[in-house]
């Protein structure tokens, strides 16, 4: 299992940033789109990124101003990343004025890259497209495409 | 599409009728700055292709979408910081 960490530095409050991060209509300002969300243990964790990729999950600690874990996956067929297979904490810690926000992406599966290679790349591009601004049109699956 | 096949861009903006050419170059510069599709010139045009190898860099992608994905909070959020300062 591998792990991902990421961090940003921010000029803002975990106040100001905790909104951002446990309100859908604040989430959406940089994540996603469409953002179903209920950040209490146990409560789901749903958002639209790229206007069509729907990732999925359930939150599993909410501490205020401080921590959010959620698991974490991708709702799409034979996807290496299944919902709520991974775990994502993000935690804020402030220095001065500024808040360290650090993401971990935690339990992904580094060993099953290969056999979905194919999947990804098809989705990589829808993806990018989408990122882009772009529409990629319908989905037609990796094995449609050349 | 240009996972098994080497295509220039014009082709590849042919795929997506609704996508803009500009929104493909987009597209095409950010696969190429994570290291997902190789570019080759061929006179004026440019050849893109998938790079095999790291595609299978899952790792990669996930980093690319977590960093841009922290880089939009800050700028929400500083912006936020800024406008309860003005208050």
């Amino acid at each position: 299992m591998a792990q991902l960490v990421r961090e940003i530095m921010i000029k803002a409050t975990p106040e100001t940033i905790w909104p951002f991060l446990t309100e859908p209509d604040s989430l959406v300002g940089w994540h996603g789109t469409v953002a179903e969300i209920d950040p209490r243990p146990g409560g789901i964790y749903r958002v639209l990124v790229a206007g069509q990729f729907q990732s999925a999950g359930e939150y599993v600690e909410v501490v205020p101003m401080e921590k959010v874990v959620f698991t974490f996956g991708w709702d799409e067929d034979d996807h290496p990343i299944p919902p709520g297979s991974t775990t994502i904490e993000i935690t804020l810690h402030p220095e001065g004025d500024k808040t360290r926000v650090r993401l971990v992406h935690s339990g992904l599966p580094a060993d099953a890259v290969d056999d979905h290679g194919r999947g990804w790349a098809h989705y990589l591009e829808r993806l990018a497209v989408r990122v882009a601004g772009g529409d990629p049109g319908p989905d037609r699956g990796s094995a449609g495409e050349a | 599409m240009v996972w098994m096949r080497e295509l220039p861009a014009t082709d590849i903006a042919d795929h997506f009728a609704e996508v803009t050419r500009s929104a493909i170059s987009q597209h095409l510069t950010v696969l190429k700055t994570a290291g997902l599709v190789t570019e080759r010139r061929d006179g004026t045009r440019r050849l893109y292709r998938a790079d095999r190898n790291e595609m299978k860099n899952l790792r990669k992608f996930l980093d690319e979408f977590w960093t841009s994905g922290l880089e939009r909070l800050r700028d929400v959020a500083e912006a936020a910081q800024r406008d309860k300062e003005k208050r």
